[in-house]
């Protein structure tokens, strides 16, 4: 047990005895994903407000007279196409220089006006590049909203009372329609997203101290002066896999503390309301269940990741090895990101899969004591055959003094 | 005590180390047969060239290797059987095993001391009396990485004795050292042998085992050839001194 204290304190000491570490360990990642985020949120903004603010180019063939006084009355300003232009306003679509082209059919007015049941119905044709923003964007407002409120405008002047043909409403607007629970629709956002980026966070923030942990140690000729120690290997495996999981356990709470507290910041920012996803309210056994799970993971990540060191040659090789894990595991909370609908009972016999799907079953209470008691055990029983491994490759001479 | 009964060690070499080293052979003995005893209160010299199998039979007393065939005793404890227990009585140093660059050696001292369950009393006067001597107070609190070759030597053998061991297995002790750091070390492995340690050094200097060593014995190719006193193995060879008898000893194994 002392050994497994000594080294646990000599790791910690070496991260936080060192300001250099400290910063490059637990705070520049977070000042780079919220620096991303907000900057990525700043221009897609920007973007937006840029869209919103162009006035469209829109030019019309064939105007007819009713159109042209429905759309002054919205001060819509519109540009006639010459005579045989069409095709020179098409390339301009094209080219970008124009958003829209809105064809109406010849003396539309008038075929409106002498309809029969049985005629060919006017046409429309609003010719658009989707390629394009503003012209995507023009589309939606004049050619989709615009056009329908005229067509509205339109067949009242033909029918009278609208109400006459419209025979039944549908309100999907009101917040009485909605039967929910708030705590799992809120659960079902934070399920989605937390699994994934728990996974990412942990494992990411283990990957390099761990490979310096052990290869780095190894590499430098360090590890040796711990082999002729009395300690015990397992000690020594155990001491750095704690050590390892308490800093990532500490560097993720940092994460999720950060992001959660810069969310507002974040949300103003992309301006959107995005920050409302988040409300949670867990009780006190999710709590547990969640912590108790979280440890767990950690602990199966660290021996994942000491496992690889411990065979490395170098760090290079180390981090060539540890690259396509990172890749598996990103992959598998990216598919129960997306996974819907039950989830077969076999899985819950995967680690690493397993914890993602509880994860998020946890947060939308949707888990059963038996998954998730099977999810424990197999991560946690995991970590321990892995700790068994490094235990004997640290007693393999060929391992260790490679 | 030290006892080494047949002990043996062959590397298995994978196809990189076979080019490396010429040879069409998979295996490598490194240490052939070699039998020896070593006493408290004796500085006892592993004489022989680079690759001759000194640092492998070292290695193997300090549980790092695993003989391939026989037994070594240290202490009464077989170094297979029980690996703990005589790295609770050994003091190991060698170029290979180097402190951690980040930590001062006052940290690294500490740090070993409890890994060695040296209670915090004794640490503290083992730390006062090794870095009085290796004069390592100007510089214990600065990290290893920014100390001199010299006095990273000294900072690994205050390190490897902080536990105050029975046994002194050090690995070439005075390579890369300056002429009067080097006469420091030699002059504290004999204050251990006065005070009744066993000292075991591997070298390939001859003074220096003619000088330091109490018993010396000659490895040439993984192979004992020659043991005893500096006086007996002049006698043996008729030489004059330690070197000239070397190369009697070395021409005889060629031959």
């Amino acid at each position: 047990m002392n050994g497994i204290k000594q080294i646990f304190q000599k790791e910690m000491a070496r991260i936080f005895r060192d300001k250099k570490m400290v910063f490059s360990v637990f705070i520049l990642p977070v000042a780079i994903m919220i620096g991303i985020l907000m900057v990525t949120g700043t221009f897609q903004r920007r973007m937006l407000s840029n869209i919103e603010g162009h006035t469209p180019i829109v030019y019309v063939e064939n105007e007819p007279e009713s159109f042209q006084q429905f759309r002054e009355a919205a001060e819509i300003k519109v540009k006639p196409v010459k005579e045989g232009e069409v095709e020179k306003v098409k390339e301009k679509i094209l080219k970008g220089d124009v958003d829209l082209l809105l064809s109406f059919p010849e003396n539309m007015d008038h075929k409106i006006a002498e309809y029969q049941t049985g005629d060919e119905i006017p046409e429309i044709l609003p010719y658009y590049n989707p390629g394009e923003d503003y012209s995507k964007e023009a589309f939606d407002t004049v050619g989709g909203t615009l056009l329908e409120t005229y067509r509205q405008v339109l067949l009242g002047q033909r029918v009278g009372n609208l109400e006459q043909i419209e025979i039944f409403k549908v309100d999907r607007e009101s917040e009485a329609i909605q039967i929910k629970d708030e705590d799992k629709v809120n659960g079902k956002v934070l399920g989605m997203m937390l699994p994934y980026f728990i996974t990412i966070l942990l494992f990411a923030g283990a990957m390099g101290l761990g490979v310096d942990m052990i290869t780095g140690e190894k590499e430098r000729g360090t590890m040796a002066s711990l082999l002729v120690t009395p300690v015990k290997r397992s000690s020594i495996v155990l001491g750095k896999v704690f050590a390892l999981m308490a800093l990532t356990g500490i560097s993720s709470v940092i994460y999720v503390a950060a992001m959660v507290a810069c969310m507002p910041i974040m949300a103003k920012t992309m301006g959107g309301n995005i920050g409302d996803g988040f409300k949670i309210s867990m009780d006190v056994k999710q709590i547990i269940m969640l912590g108790a799970l979280l440890i767990a993971l950690s602990f199966l990540y660290s021996t994942l990741i000491a496992l690889v060191s411990v065979f490395a040659k170098s760090m290079k090789e180390a981090s060539s090895y540890i690259m396509p894990m990172y890749m598996l595991i990103l992959v598998i909370g990216l598919s129960t990101m997306f996974s819907f609908g039950n989830t077969p009972e076999s899985s819950y016999w995967i680690p690493v899969y397993n914890s993602s799907v509880v994860l998020k079953e946890i947060l939308t209470q949707e888990v059963t004591i038996l998954h998730y008691v099977i999810t424990l055990l197999m991560t946690f029983g995991m970590g321990v055959i892995l700790t068994g491994v490094i235990v004997k490759a640290f007693e393999s001479e060929k391992v260790m003094a490679s | 005590m030290i006892e080494i009964k047949n002990l043996t060690k062959i590397y298995k070499l994978n196809k990189k180390q076979m080019k490396e080293s010429k040879t069409k052979s998979s295996r490598k003995v490194a240490v052939d047969d070699v039998s020896l005893r070593a006493k408290k209160g004796e500085i006892y010299g592993l004489l022989g060239p680079n690759g001759a199998g000194k640092t492998t039979t070292l290695r193997c007393i300090a549980t790092i290797l695993k003989p391939t065939k026989g037994e070594i005793y240290v202490s009464g404890h077989e170094v297979q059987e029980e690996p703990e227990e005589v790295r609770k009585k050994i003091g190991f140093l060698t170029s290979d095993i180097k402190l951690d660059p980040q930590f001062t050696t006052d940290y690294l001292f500490d740090f070993f001391g409890r890994l060695h369950n040296v209670p915090e009393e004794n640490l503290k006067r083992r730390k006062e009396e090794l870095f009085e001597y290796f004069e390592i107070k100007d510089f214990a609190h600065k990290q290893i990485k920014e100390l001199s070759t010299g006095m990273k030597q000294k900072a690994a053998i205050a390190v490897s004795l902080v536990h105050d061991p029975e046994v002194v297995i050090f690995d070439e002790p005075t390579n890369g050292l300056d002429i009067i750091t080097a006469r420091n070390v030699t002059d504290y492995l004999r204050k251990l042998r006065d005070e009744g340690k066993l000292v075991i050094v591997s070298t390939h200097i001859m003074s220096e085992a003619e000088k330091l060593c109490d018993r010396i014995g000659i490895i040439i190719d993984g192979t004992k050839v020659a043991e005893g006193t500096l006086e007996e193995l002049l006698q043996q060879t008729n030489a004059q001194d330690l070197e000239d008898a070397f190369f009697e000893f070395y021409k005889l194994r060629r031959e």
